[in-house]
């Protein structure tokens, strides 16, 4: 976009919209305003101080680690963003979604890294469409659909993992697992893809209309607008996500199972919430998103270099997720009294 | 009424009003909602407050019961300062609201919903007790249903009924209604008027918040009317005429928008017996560009049906609608929008607008392929057409950044008829009660605004339950009763015609 194009004249008098600077200000601003922001500044103190007495946790290699597992959950998380904004409430079969598009993406390597991404995308794009038209058209409900599906989804993944061992067809997805310039490709596919979202809910036609269908979906109905295609491009995109983060994951550990699939459920959907996003949809943001990733994976790490167990790790997050609905519903009711 | 005259007269030898405010001020963060409200009411006397959608009057009403603090001023209470920090500290003084929302409980019975809350009683009481005191104040507000009745079996009038009893039961010294009459029946209406009459009579000062003038006369003594956050006049209503009242409002009296010109248009959209089965029948229509058409109907007769169904929204629709001689398909809201049917919700806050949204979001939601090249939004043309937009539908330009849920009724309305407006594509707008809830000055806007957008060549069709409206905006005046078309009236239609067609003949004398 030229700047010349978008002088406009209001009021007589020239206007220039700010620049490129001031408008990036601006959405800091508007993000940073909108997060639970007392939650951050409570996770921080936390982090900081148990990180002080926790051996290890200022490290560059924890740093590392810490933001390598924020890239799966993250990711993922992306996907749930797009599906909670546009009032599709949320998944409840993303880890097994991933897993499943994991098990595709090792599967079809042999043809090369990018249509074998290209085929999981597209595996679980179809899965996730198929319930957002469910959602969209009919008005199912998307816990219990999602629960379904992820029932579905593990019975599918266990009968492909039981056939043949899920290894790799090539070694293709190394590329995955390289470090340019000493970060992660994860963290960079993190970034890029938040910016990517972002632009897309921001930017775009149908990402406006993700806020509007999910803010207010009668309202939506009643003005003519594209509910139907707008929730199944949302949970598309979702879906595509979290094959992304699927595929990942796979590479890091060569192989993929079922095991961790409700972890991942957990995280990436406590990320979203931790982030701010309204959980019956209408606002929410990538980069929100992000910063709840990252929150996540600090205290999974904290808690893992202290070493809790697992049960105590689900208890803790369990407990920051409940924090943050309660902060939020909060929030939320006190805006419409 | 030489009744009133004596009061005035004991107002002036130094009897303290019953309720005084005097210059009092309320403003939120740079915005002064009230910049000087100065009051007297008296005991006994039905007191009128009015004003535009954001005069201030909601904020003076908040302030006298407690839920505002004053951030200036003095209230007074029978001559003596009060600070009201609470509701609490409202209801022990004796002032009681009763408003749109009503704070009863419907499945109490009517002598338990009477005893809640009450103040000073013992904790248990005998049930004959209640019952025989709950007799005695549905007496008073001349309610006739017995004590036990549950709630939910009131209307919405009785229910009305049953807060004001409530009210008088906790010895009310001061009762406010706020825009008591905006979802009754003109039967129901009488009912309140009565109780009203009756609490006044027995001292109570009673203040009245309406944009009905017309009732404004017929039951307050005095009017107050509130102009841009100041009281700025206050007069007796005897012998006053509704536009007295406007004028002192509006500060001048609004335009009266001109009509189209009975031609031989032609048929744009054509309804064929379109019917939606338990709800209307039979509907057969010919809407013509340029004009505006008003279907009149009570609440069932099945003129906002009628719009529904056109705008898609009713799946079970059997008929034909031709838009430019081509069928339009029925139960598809989206097509009908793509074919140019535009439908603005009577009920704009569940199903009209993005309430946290800005005006531009809503303003542009419609339009998003216009403002998009290649799926991506384009941040200057949404900027121009949202400004261009905003001035054809008279939205302060300033308030482009305002989430929609911050502005008053008749600015939401605006902005949803906004919606459809200045766009090539629309051809057709379909509003359910334009200007419901929407005070004087902001519907003289809208008839503005649909007026010109008729002009431009669009063909509107409103269904309305106010028969003023009906007659000042409409064209053609389609009467509607019982899921059936009454009677079409082409260029002038009567109150007393209109009224006739969509109540039951017999009920009108």
């Amino acid at each position: 976009m030229s700047s010349a194009e978008l002088t406009i004249e209001r009021d007589g008098r020239e206007y220039r919209p700010p620049r490129l600077a001031h408008r990036l200000r601006a959405v800091a601003r508007r993000e940073v305003s909108e997060l639970s922001t007392w939650v951050l500044v409570v996770a921080i103190t936390v982090a900081v101080v148990l990180g002080a007495r926790t051996p290890r946790f200022f490290s560059v290699d924890n740093g590392k680690a810490i933001l390598v597992s924020a890239g799966t959950i993250g990711i993922a998380a992306l996907g749930v963003t797009l599906i909670m904004v546009c009032g599709g409430l949320v998944s409840l079969a993303v880890g097994e979604t991933a897993a499943v598009a994991g098990m595709v993406f090792l599967f079809s390597l042999d043809a090369g890294l990018l249509p074998a991404l290209v085929a999981s995308m597209a595996v679980a794009a179809v899965v996730t469409a198929l319930q957002g038209a469910m959602v969209g058209a009919w008005q199912a409900n998307p816990i219990i659909l999602t629960i379904a599906v992820a029932s579905i989804l593990t019975a599918v993944g266990a009968q492909l993992s039981s056939q043949s061992a899920v290894k790799p067809a090539s070694d293709a997805y190394e590329w995955l697992n390289r470090t340019p310039l000493g970060v992660p490709m994860v963290v960079l596919a993190l970034l890029g893809l938040t910016v990517v979202v972002q632009l897309f809910m921001t930017m775009t036609r149908l990402g406006r209309l993700m806020y509007a269908v999910g803010e207010n979906r009668a309202a939506a109905r009643a003005a003519g607008l594209p509910i139907v295609s707008t929730v199944v491009v949302a949970f598309a995109a979702g879906g595509a996500l979290m094959a992304v983060s699927g595929a990942f994951s796979a590479s890091s550990s060569h192989t993929i199972t079922l095991l961790g699939a409700s972890q991942l459920t957990f995280n990436a959907v406590a990320a979203v919430l931790a982030g701010g996003t309204a959980i019956f949809g209408g606002s929410g943001s990538a980069i929100r998103t992000l910063v709840g990733a990252l929150l996540i994976a600090t205290v999974t790490d904290l808690l893992l270099l202290r070493g809790a167990d697992i049960g105590m790790q689900t208890l803790v997050k369990g407990l920051l997720v409940l924090v943050v609905v309660l902060v939020g519903h909060r929030r939320g009711s006190g805006r419409r009294s | 009424m030489t009744d009133q005259s004596t009061q005035v007269q004991a107002g002036r030898v130094d009897v303290p009003a019953r309720l005084e405010l005097r210059s009092v001020r309320r403003s939120f963060g740079a915005i002064q909602a009230v910049s000087d409200a100065t009051l007297s009411i008296r005991a006994g006397e039905i007191h009128a407050l009015c004003g535009h959608n954001g005069a201030g009057k909601s904020t003076v009403v908040k302030m006298i019961c407690g839920l505002l603090e004053p951030g200036g001023g003095e209230i007074l209470l029978d001559g003596e300062p009060v600070s009201l920090h609470s509701t609490h500290d409202a209801q022990r003084l004796g002032i009681a609201l009763v408003d749109q929302e009503l704070s009863v409980i419907p499945h109490l019975t009517v002598a338990e919903n009477l005893m809640l809350g009450s103040v000073g009683e013992p904790t248990f009481l005998r049930r004959s007790t209640i019952r025989r005191r709950a007799g005695e104040l549905l007496a008073r507000v001349g309610l006739t249903c017995s004590p036990d009745t549950l709630l939910e079996h009131l209307s919405i009038g009785e229910r009305q009924l049953v807060e004001i009893a409530r009210a008088l039961s906790r010895g009310a010294r001061v009762l406010l209604l706020d825009e008591p009459t905006a979802t009754l029946s003109s039967a129901e209406i009488e009912l309140v008027f009565d109780a009203v009459r009756a609490t006044a009579a027995e001292g109570c000062a009673v203040i009245f918040v309406s944009h009905r003038l017309g009732e404004v006369i017929e039951l307050c003594d005095r009017v107050t009317v509130m102009r841009d956050g100041r009281t700025v006049a206050e007069s007796s209503t005897s012998g006053m005429h509704p536009n007295e009242i406007v004028h002192q409002m509006l500060g001048a009296l609004p335009e009266k928008v001109a009509k189209a010109p009975l031609g031989a248009a032609p048929v744009m959209l054509r309804l064929r017996e379109l019917a939606v089965p338990g709800v209307f029948q039979d509907v057969s229509l010919d809407i013509s560009a340029g004009r505006i058409y008003a279907l009149a109907g009570q609440v069932g007769s099945g003129a906002s049906e009628v719009l529904r169904s056109v705008a898609g929204l009713y799946p079970s629709s059997t008929g034909a609608i031709d838009l430019d001689d081509r069928p339009v398909p029925q139960g598809r809201p989206g097509a009908a929008q793509r074919r140019g049917i535009a439908f603005a919700s009577g009920d704009r806050k569940s199903e009209g607008l993005f309430l946290t949204k800005d005006v531009r979001t809503n303003l542009v939601v419609t339009r998003l392929p216009s403002v998009s090249t290649a799926g991506v939004v384009r941040r200057g043309r949404v900027r121009r057409e949202s400004t261009d937009v905003a001035q054809v539908a008279g939205i302060d330009p300033s308030r482009l950044h305002t989430p929609v849920e911050q502005l008053s009724g008749g600015n939401q309305q605006k902005v949803l008829v906004g919606r459809s407006l200045a766009d090539d594509r629309v051809k057709v707008l379909l509003l359910d009660e334009p200007t419901r809830g929407v005070d004087v000055g902001g519907r003289g806007a809208i008839h503005q605004t649909l007026r010109a957008a008729a002009n431009d060549g669009m063909a509107v069709i409103f269904a309305s339950t106010e028969l003023d409206e009906l007659i000042e905006l409409a064209d053609t005046v389609v009467t509607m009763r019982e899921g059936r078309i009454v009677s079409i009236y082409e260029g002038s239609a009567t109150e007393a015609a209109v009224l006739n067609d969509i109540t039951h003949a017999e009920g009108i004398t």
